[in-house]
């Protein structure tokens, strides 16, 4: 094994969403208006990521409008307004040195040819920095901008995925250099591809014992697929408010959190469980997720936790407004909350997304990664240029 | 104020020539050194030119491996969108204008992509929309041949107009950011597409604010009559190869009257030759330069580019001291096919000779600053161009030549700017900025 597993130093991706990932972050009084499209304030996050010595930035997307009613759809600033991920980190890729970008392209809508050529293109232009994030793409509005009308089934794009993945990597000539590749499938067909073909693998936040089976199924699953476990490096999403003492954050988070419109709390959980909540009571059961063509292992997950907990549709919609497991306090709790999962969860580390920018990037930048740092948990600089080098993926080749 | 000319930089890493990777003072693998390319375009900025053009092919050629290995420029090149937004966020006007094809991609993801790059570049995008060349790009793509030559026309008209509705999905205004209410935008400035034609379903809206420009700038090449009536319909630079002042002037006002009678104004249209230039301070000196370009380029290499050009054919077992063979009408580009066996009819050219004279790059004006410029000028005025592709062929060298020497030139004659007036690129070309369709108070304004 590499020296990194020695030292146990951890991985951190920035999850850059410049509107803010809480629905509501966009109308924080400090964040700046129509920041999906405004290159300058993005190139500036970036570049607090990068001092800070982020392993990498990453730039989801979704190829259409979510699938939601026009009334929330219009409150909703993330995904209705920004900018095409691959021509966004290749921007990016001019005004950074180190960081690495990855970006969200999707198997069902994109061809192979585009594919690898346009992160082949990132990956020189950046030198050596680029990761492609595969998704099997989610919803039916998105198949309507591609001449289907409704998405794959979802054992249909998953062996689709997987031979588009085949394909774009075998026009990669130098396998020792290609981009980096990601997934975030938490289905069962999800967790196989990621196992077999994943350099990274992106999990949402549960709580530890669900994190550690998770991180043990994926490392066992890449062994059975003759990989060594440890080089999936698995990187479960963690939303940080960081104050100088836990009651600022607090205050802090409970602002943004006044400012959700409770249609956008349902509406996100319609979205994520696939199911049309509309004539059911809100202190009602969840039914049964139709594991429809949308995200399977979210369904299942939502499904579970309300059964194990015994939670209504309004118990829900509440903790998906309360910000789904976000970690609220001072630099010192969030870092005790990293070490837990590193240490109990065999986590490689986190996938950090910002609820409201710029004030949830520079708590985490200048708050969290100096106690890491003291803690020895992060690196004090980086000590190779590329995507790789940082991941400690080189050396897995070279071992 | 006189009527002044434009100046796009047709950008090729290794150099117009093929051969030019070859000179002395390439470095190697331009095609993907990015610092480099960002400090060509720099230099064609501070010049005021109002646009570079990346162009692309999206496969290796089929040619032989014996000119194929010889070959930089398409083997080891980046991809167009990727590299003009990593140019976007290094310089602050020129335009920046890259190939896409409407044959191998879909509307949904080159409205979005060029919107993407028109946000990042703050409004200097611009989409040169070709239907594609050759086989060795279908079998890229899922296919064995090429899209017949008048379905891929049809296809291409039909890409843009689902791109123009994708694009004007959300009106100029619609976007309110009201922190206050928590809407994001009006629900009334939000339009979806909903297409259903021969070639494209496709619903929206798409999921990016409207463009800076409104709409990028549409540059387009078609020279055969379904390549014309696209270019007609559609294009806003119009490139073209004639490198003969009545071809030129042909060809200007053909589209001229394409575009009229798509119902366009003759203004609406800017037409944009070819031209690359090796110039120096002496006639002696450029000629010099050209000649130690043109050695570089291989004799195979240059037989295999007419091969290449006549549809992928083999000219190895002719004898060279003989006529140029008629070939069938490949799928290739129509146009390109018709030129060169019309010049060698005229001409009476044998092999050897078609191939001596793509050695000696005909088409190449060299010479004296003043003689450059008097080329340009007697185009320019002559209504056959309202502004050049200028294609250097071996950098740094002869674009250095071209900035430095005939861009002064042209300005002591009042032909070309001082320097930029606007920022966008719709404002250097003079083109106005579309209304959108869709919005209520655009519609009633067109």
């Amino acid at each position: 094994m590499s020296t990194t597993q020695a030292t146990r130093q951890i991985h951190l991706v920035g999850f850059l969403k410049p509107a803010g990932e809480y629905p509501s972050g966009w109308r924080h009084p400090e964040a700046p208006r129509a920041a999906g499209v405004d290159f300058a304030f993005a190139a500036q996050q970036v570049q607090r990521l990068e001092a800070a010595l982020f392993d990498a930035v990453f730039v989801p997307d979704l190829v259409g409008l979510p699938d939601v009613r026009d009334d929330v759809l219009e409150r909703v600033a993330v995904v209705n307004d920004t900018f095409e991920p691959l021509t966004l980190l290749a921007a990016l890729a001019a005004v950074t040195d180190r960081i690495g970008l990855v970006g969200t392209a999707s198997t069902s809508y994109s061809s192979v040819a585009s594919l690898a050529a346009d992160f082949a293109s990132l990956q020189q232009l950046s030198r050596g920095r680029a990761g492609w994030n595969i998704v099997t793409s989610l919803n039916d509005t998105e198949a309507r901008n591609f001449g289907r009308d409704h998405h794959l089934d979802h054992g249909d794009r998953y062996a689709h995925a997987a031979a588009v993945v085949e394909e774009v990597t075998a026009r990669w000539a130098e396998q020792s250099s290609r981009p980096v590749l990601a997934q975030a499938g938490s289905s069962d067909a999800g967790r196989a591809l990621a196992a077999r073909v994943a350099d990274l693998v992106f999990v949402r936040a549960l709580p530890i014992a669900e994190t550690r089976e998770f991180v043990r199924d994926i490392r066992e699953r890449a062994v059975a697929s003759g990989r060594d476990g440890r080089d999936v490096i698995v990187l479960p999403e963690l939303s940080a408010v960081i104050g100088r003492t836990r009651a600022e954050a607090e205050d802090a988070f409970a602002a943004v959190r006044d400012l959700l419109d409770a249609r956008i709390a349902l509406a996100d959980l319609e979205y994520w469980t696939g199911t049309d909540l509309g004539g059911l009571p809100l202190d009602g059961p969840l039914p049964e997720p139709p594991l429809s063509g949308a995200s399977r292992g979210a369904q299942r997950e939502i499904y579970d936790q309300a059964r194990r907990d015994g939670l209504s549709i309004g118990d829900l919609a509440r903790l998906i407004a309360e910000g789904d497991g976000a970690v609220v306090g001072t630099a010192v709790d969030v870092a005790d909350h990293i070490e837990k999962y590193v240490t109990e969860a065999d986590v490689d580390g986190f996938t950090v997304s910002f609820p409201w920018l710029p004030a949830t990037v520079t708590g985490f930048t200048e708050g969290v990664v100096p106690e890491l740092q003291r803690r020895g948990l992060f690196r004090t600089h980086y000590e190779g240029s590329t995507i790789r080098d940082h991941l400690g993926l080189a050396q897995h080749q070279r071992a | 104020m006189t009527r002044q000319l434009h100046l796009n930089a047709i950008y090729s890493a290794a150099g117009g020539s093929l051969g030019g990777w070859r000179h002395p003072e390439a470095p190697a693998r331009a095609g993907v050194d990015f610092p480099f390319i960002a400090e060509q375009a720099r230099k064609l900025e501070a010049s005021a030119f109002d646009a570079i053009f990346i162009a692309d092919l999206l496969a290796v050629p089929d040619s032989h491996p014996d000119v194929i290995e010889k070959v930089a420029t398409v083997n080891d090149s980046l991809e167009p969108l990727t590299v003009l937004s990593a140019l976007a966020a290094v310089t602050e006007r020129i335009g920046l204008i890259g190939t896409a094809s409407s044959t191998y991609n879909q509307p949904y993801t080159l409205a979005r992509a060029f919107a993407s790059l028109d946000h990042l570049s703050r409004g200097r995008a611009g989409w040169n929309v070709v239907t594609s060349l050759i086989d060795a790009e279908a079998r890229n793509f899922g296919a064995d041949s090429h899209l017949a030559h008048a379905d891929r026309y049809r296809r291409a008209d039909e890409f843009l107009e689902v791109v123009y509705g994708l694009w004007d999905s959300f009106d100029d205004d619609a976007f309110e950011w009201d922190a206050a209410t928590g809407r994001a935008f009006r629900e009334d400035g939000i339009h979806r597409l909903d297409h259903a034609g021969e070639f494209f379903r496709v619903a929206g809206p798409l999921n990016i604010a409207r463009a800076p420009q409104g709409r990028p700038v549409i540059a387009q090449a078609g020279a055969s009559p379904a390549g014309r009536d696209v270019a007609g319909r559609h294009g806003e630079l119009i490139f073209s190869g004639a490198s003969r002042l009545e071809d030129a002037t042909e060809y200007a006002d053909d589209l001229r009257r394409r575009a009229e009678e798509a119902g366009r104004d003759r203004g609406d249209i800017l037409l944009f030759p070819g031209l690359s230039v090796v110039v120096a301070p002496t006639r002696a000196e450029a000629e010099d330069r050209f000649s130690r370009i043109a050695d570089l380029l291989h004799p195979r290499v240059a037989l295999g580019d007419l091969e290449y050009w006549l549809g992928g054919v083999d000219l190895t077992g002719y004898d060279y001291d003989g006529p140029l063979p008629q070939f069938a009408q490949s799928n290739q580009s129509h146009s390109t096919q018709e030129r060169i066996y019309e010049t060698a009819r005229r001409e009476n050219l044998t092999i050897r000779q078609f191939v001596e004279r793509r050695l000696r790059a005909e088409h190449t004006v060299v010479g004296t600053p003043e003689e450059v410029a008097d080329h340009i000028q007697e185009w320019f005025e002559a209504g056959a161009a309202d502004g050049f592709n200028v294609s250097f062929p071996a950098l740094p060298g002869t674009l250095d030549a071209f900035v430095d020497l005939v861009v002064p030139e042209l300005r002591r004659r009042g032909l070309f700017r001082e320097h930029y007036t606007g920022t966008t690129l719709r404002e250097h070309l003079g083109l106005p900025r579309p209304a959108s369709r869709r919005a209520a108070v655009g519609a009633a304004a067109r």
